[in-house]
């Protein structure tokens, strides 16, 4: 079940491939005829307003959303048909902390290996791995409730990891960061992306977008309505930067 | 290719949930039908002579255990899973490559598990008590299995439809209590009026209890092929409409 099998059919095809998704609630449409790809080993930045669809369509990636119309396939393999395999592909890491309360730290991992198929055996020396990569190694006994913001945030990126995916979906991954975690944060997703990981990130702290991706997609209101190379976006927009840009695509939207 | 070692992990998480909750899941059932068998067992059926042919005391076993393998395979995935809805861990479930029918025989194995543990504990410390040996483990074990399939899945559909924990309470309260306890716990059917005899066929729970007791003692009030039809029915039933609402994502899947 784990996800870094590199010698299958998956190996030539996007990371990601989204073609005209649409998820409606009722008489709402969240996401509107979306369609985008992300290539192996790219770092991939997904920006729009707070209600955009962001998380409408990470949640459509990784089996969190239903939806009637479209397709969503992850290095080939289709997430509905394929689910298995585009499962073991993804690496989530959620805005929210959605994590088990009766599991110390450690057995969250272990567990979490556990449902990708991996026994506790096997999944052993990478728990212990990632426990160490996110200085957690003396904090393996404690509950989620017993972490602080910071180490909550390094357990949940750990735990995305520890099935060995393909490809890390990163929803806002440095809310709540002081600028020291946050530093060290970026300088590990730089390491994974060179190593060969592909990562999409979306965030609401556009310079970590800006300093981090190499190609934007920016959703609004359902719609996508900019998807290129960073510097190609900027520059075509006549802009100093991404903030620039963004706010000159999606707009200000009033605070009531 | 079946998940056998995610299917397990739910299990096993399922385990550890019931062992870190042990002071409140497992110790007080078996205490309290300790109470009800000294009090109703031995304090007051002492003024009863025979219930079906056998001691009252001897009659009242299976009844409690019974009792308490439809609660606690209730509450063990009515609670599990909607504490995990409320606190959105059931989402690493969701991400996995787990099939919708792993993730539900996941947790109704554990409550299955629970609900038998604890029904057999009873069973045990009772038979400890009144000295009397089952008729048939077969067919006690298979009315345990089935009842506690039968109330682990409603327990799942219980915790995909609740909005709140009082919800979950709806249906043990309302339901689950007030059926078990005039579902022939206490008394044979044949000792009722025979308009209540008549009512309480319509109460599914009876069933339950009057095989468990044909499995122990070898005497019940209705056919054990009847029993054994209804809650094989009624556990298949259930069994259904839990796995097809798993299936379309009820509460789960947005």
């Amino acid at each position: 079940m784990q996800g870094d099998g590199r010698a299958d059919i998956g190996a030539t095809a996007p990371a990601l491939k989204v073609s005209h998704l649409v998820k409606r609630y009722g008489t709402f449409t969240a996401v509107d005829d979306l369609s985008f790809d992300v290539a192996p080993g790219e770092f991939f930045g997904f920006l729009g307003p707070n209600g955009a669809g962001k998380t409408t369509t990470i949640n459509a990636i990784v089996g969190l959303a239903t939806f009637r119309s479209g397709n969503i396939s992850v290095f080939g393999a289709d997430v509905v048909r394929e689910y298995r395999r585009a499962r073991s592909y993804i690496g989530l890491s959620p805005q929210d902390f959605n994590f088990d309360r009766y599991l110390t730290a450690e057995e969250i991992l272990t567990y979490q290996a556990g449902y990708y198929g991996i026994t506790p055996a096997r999944a052993k020396p990478r728990v212990e791995e990632l426990l160490d990569q996110f200085e957690l190694s003396d904090k393996r006994r404690l509950t989620y409730l017993q972490l602080s913001g910071g180490f909550k945030r390094r357990l949940a990126l750990a735990r995305a990891l520890v099935h060995s995916p393909r490809m890390l979906i990163l929803d806002e991954p440095t809310a709540g960061l002081d600028v020291e975690l946050r530093l060290e944060l970026w300088d590990f997703l730089r390491t994974i992306n060179a190593a060969g990981m592909t990562v999409v990130l979306t965030s609401h702290y556009l310079e970590e977008v800006e300093l981090l991706c190499s190609r934007i997609g920016i959703i609004n209101y359902g719609r996508l309505v900019a998807l290129e190379d960073k510097r190609a976006l900027i520059a075509r927009h006549g802009q100093g930067s991404l903030q620039d840009v963004f706010l000159e695509l999606v707009g200000r939207r009033p605070l009531a | 290719m079946t998940n056998w070692v995610g299917f397990g992990t739910i299990v096993r998480r399922e385990f550890k949930r019931t062992m870190m909750t042990i002071n409140q899941v497992v110790w007080p059932p078996i205490i309290t039908t300790l109470l009800f068998l000294f009090i109703f067992g031995v304090g007051l059926g002492s003024s009863v002579r025979l219930m079906n042919g056998v001691p009252y005391i001897v009659f009242l076993l299976p009844g409690l255990v019974m009792l308490n393998v439809i609660a606690s395979s209730y509450d063990e995935a009515a609670s599990s899973l909607f504490q995990q809805r409320f606190q959105l861990s059931i989402q690493e479930l969701l991400i996995a490559p787990l099939s919708d029918l792993e993730l539900l025989l996941g947790y109704l194995t554990g409550s299955i598990l629970r609900g038998i543990v604890i029904g057999g504990l009873i069973m045990f410390i009772g038979l400890l008590v009144v000295h009397v040996a089952p008729q048939n483990g077969l067919i006690l074990f298979g009315f345990m299995f089935a009842t506690s399939l039968l109330f682990s899945s409603l327990g799942m559909i219980g915790a995909l439809l609740a909005r709140t924990f009082d919800n979950l309470a709806i249906v043990t309260t309302f339901f689950i209590t007030p059926l078990t306890y005039v579902g022939g716990v206490f008394s044979s059917l044949h000792a009722l009026p025979p308009l209540v005899q008549r009512v309480s066929l319509f109460n599914p729970i009876l069933y339950m209890i009057d095989g468990l007791r044909y499995g122990y003692i070898g005497r019940s009030d209705i056919s054990p092929a009847i029993d054994a039809a209804v809650v094989a029915t009624l556990a298949a039933v259930a069994f259904t409409i839990s796995l097809l609402m798993v299936r379309k994502g009820v509460n789960l899947r947005v």
